[in-house]
């Protein structure tokens, strides 16, 4: 994405659902969502997290990130 | 150099000739840059086993966290002493840098064990996505200590994930690196709401009040399952510690590093660290202790997060059983001049799907992770002797470059050598590396001045 503005907006909504995964557990742990209800909720936030982050595109990697290797 | 040698080694010089010139000042990058490589980095499949086996082991709560803290800070002290200033001052990869030191011969050696190494590890991250898949096709997860495959439903599975794994590997290797960045945070957050919806089902009450009785009592109680062996403090920091032994001790990460402007940049691997081997470690504890400590991480992330938790450890398998293969195949090849990559790319594939039907690969994880550290450590030992010890002791550096030789014999005998010492040593596997490592300064030290001496 090149529009510097869409770009941020995707960004913060891809935030927002990542936060959003990270309170629907703190909700669970409370005791005031039920299990079903977090799953589902969280199984939407993750959609969501992908689809903002895969739209808002990447930075060009940098040359250090690219010599990353696997580790256990 | 014989012939054959010749053609290998300048087949396997042209694989890597992009990285043959040291960075340029131009090129370093920023303390920032660093920050968020490593933030990224330390969240795969292996840490839903791992955590998870210091519960089986019987490891007590009070020793994990102090195992892993200091095993950490340990790791990063290894980056950040070892590592990084090497990695500064010559601006190259371990690969050209060894090429210099134990000539073109013993990097090719190191190259076939370390494709050979992480064909391994691919097959244990598709195994632990298997667990997830199966799940859904209700195929039960081979018991603790199995070795062989237990059903022709997990073969079949390990085999349907494999062939997947390897033909989007070889389709889009880019895409999905691409891709295991985007999916590298949301994984990470996984760990910790898998973990944190998990408490209550353990009794944790909503106001923290009894965390510590629970964790003492029902996660981290210091009782092993049956069949396991029981683990400590120093279990645990020792493991923290060689996790990455090959990055760091080993060197592997000069690769990383030679783009650092300082080498107390290595100080920003605590970022990854501290969040992948030890915030997912503790939160894979806490989810194997909900499902009755079954070692079944397909499971454990189901149970706490539900479908996204299956997604979660199959995605976390696929994103780092991905580059595994990649650097598998890319270390392969020299091997195989000529080879186009998809082929090359296929044959580790095949192999690492053949493995992965092993399920002792996954439920041996932390044996594992220990020799493959074990393995390599030596190399590390031998550079760092080369590059810190000889012109203190006024030995000759880089004498295979000079000299021209396909092989240094004293690098050679004392790779192999540690090795073979080290396998007999009378303490436990993961205590095993660090006498090593001395055994190996040392004794190339000592071969390389003999030969100064005749």
């Amino acid at each position: 994405m090149k529009n510097p503005v869409l770009r941020a907006t995707m960004g913060g909504l891809a935030l927002f659902s990542l936060a959003a995964c990270l309170g629907l557990a703190l909700l669970i742990f409370l005791g005031r969502v039920s299990d079903a209800t977090y799953k589902k909720a969280f199984l939407a936030a993750s959609v969501l997290w992908f689809v903002f982050s895969i739209l808002r595109g990447r930075r060009a990697q940098s040359p250090a990130a690219a010599e990353r290797q696997p580790m256990p | 150099m014989p012939a054959g040698w010749t053609r290998l080694t300048a087949a396997m010089d042209k694989l890597y000739e992009f990285d043959r010139e040291a960075v340029t000042p131009d090129k370093l990058q920023s303390g920032g840059k660093f920050a968020g490589l490593f933030a990224g980095e330390h969240v795969a499949a292996t840490e839903f086993v791992i955590g998870a086996f210091f519960v089986l082991h019987g490891v007590g709560a009070r020793d994990l966290l102090w195992g892993l803290l200091l095993g950490n800070l340990l790791a990063v002290l290894s980056w950040t002493f070892l590592c990084a200033p090497i990695a500064v001052r010559t601006r190259l990869t371990l690969y050209w840098y060894l090429r210099k030191i134990a000539g073109p011969g013993v990097t090719f050696i190191y190259n076939i064990a370390n494709a050979f190494l992480y064909c391994i590890l691919a097959g244990a991250m598709i195994s632990v996505s298997a667990t997830a898949i199966g799940l859904l096709f209700g195929i039960p997860v081979p018991e603790l200590g199995a070795v062989l495959p237990s059903s022709a439903g997990w073969v079949l599975i390990s085999i349907v994930l494999g062939a997947a794994f390897t033909t989007m590997a070889i389709l889009g290797f880019e895409k999905l690196s691409r891709f295991a960045e985007v999916a590298s945070p949301w994984i990470f957050v996984v760990f910790v709401a898998g973990a944190l919806a998990a408490l209550p089902r353990l009794g944790v009450r909503p106001d923290f009040g009894n965390f510590w009785e629970v964790a003492t009592t029902k996660i981290w109680n210091g009782i092993a399952v049956a069949g396991q062996e029981k683990f400590g403090f120093w279990h645990v920091l020792s493991f923290a510690w060689f996790c990455n032994l090959a990055m760091h001790v080993g060197l592997s990460d000069m690769a990383i590093f030679r783009y650092a402007k300082k080498w107390t940049y290595g100080l920003y691997t605590a970022f990854g660290m501290y969040p992948g081997h030890m915030l997912a470690w503790v939160a894979s504890g806490i989810m194997v202790a909900a499902i009755g400590r079954e070692m079944h991480p397909g499971l454990m992330a189901f149970e706490a997060v539900g479908v996204a938790g299956v997604a979660g450890v199959l995605l976390a398998g696929w994103t780092t059983a991905n580059p595994t293969l990649y650097r598998a195949g890319l270390a392969l090849q020299t091997i195989t001049p000529g080879w186009p990559r998809w082929k090359i790319t296929l044959a580790a594939g095949t192999a690492t799907t053949i493995l992965a039907c092993f399920p002792v690969f996954f439920l041996k994880l932390l044996d594992y992770v220990a020799i493959y550290g074990l393995v390599l450590m030596p190399i590390g030992a031998i550079v760092v002797a080369e590059h810190w010890v000889f012109p203190r002791l006024k030995i000759e550096q880089y004498q295979a470059e000079k000299r021209g030789w396909a092989f240094n014999w004293a690098a050679l005998a004392v790779w192999l050598g540690t090795l073979a010492v080290a396998f007999v040593l009378p303490v436990h596997l993961y205590f095993r590396w660090l006498p090593g490592w001395f055994i190996a300064l040392t004794a190339y030290t000592g071969l390389m001045a003999a030969r100064r001496t005749k």
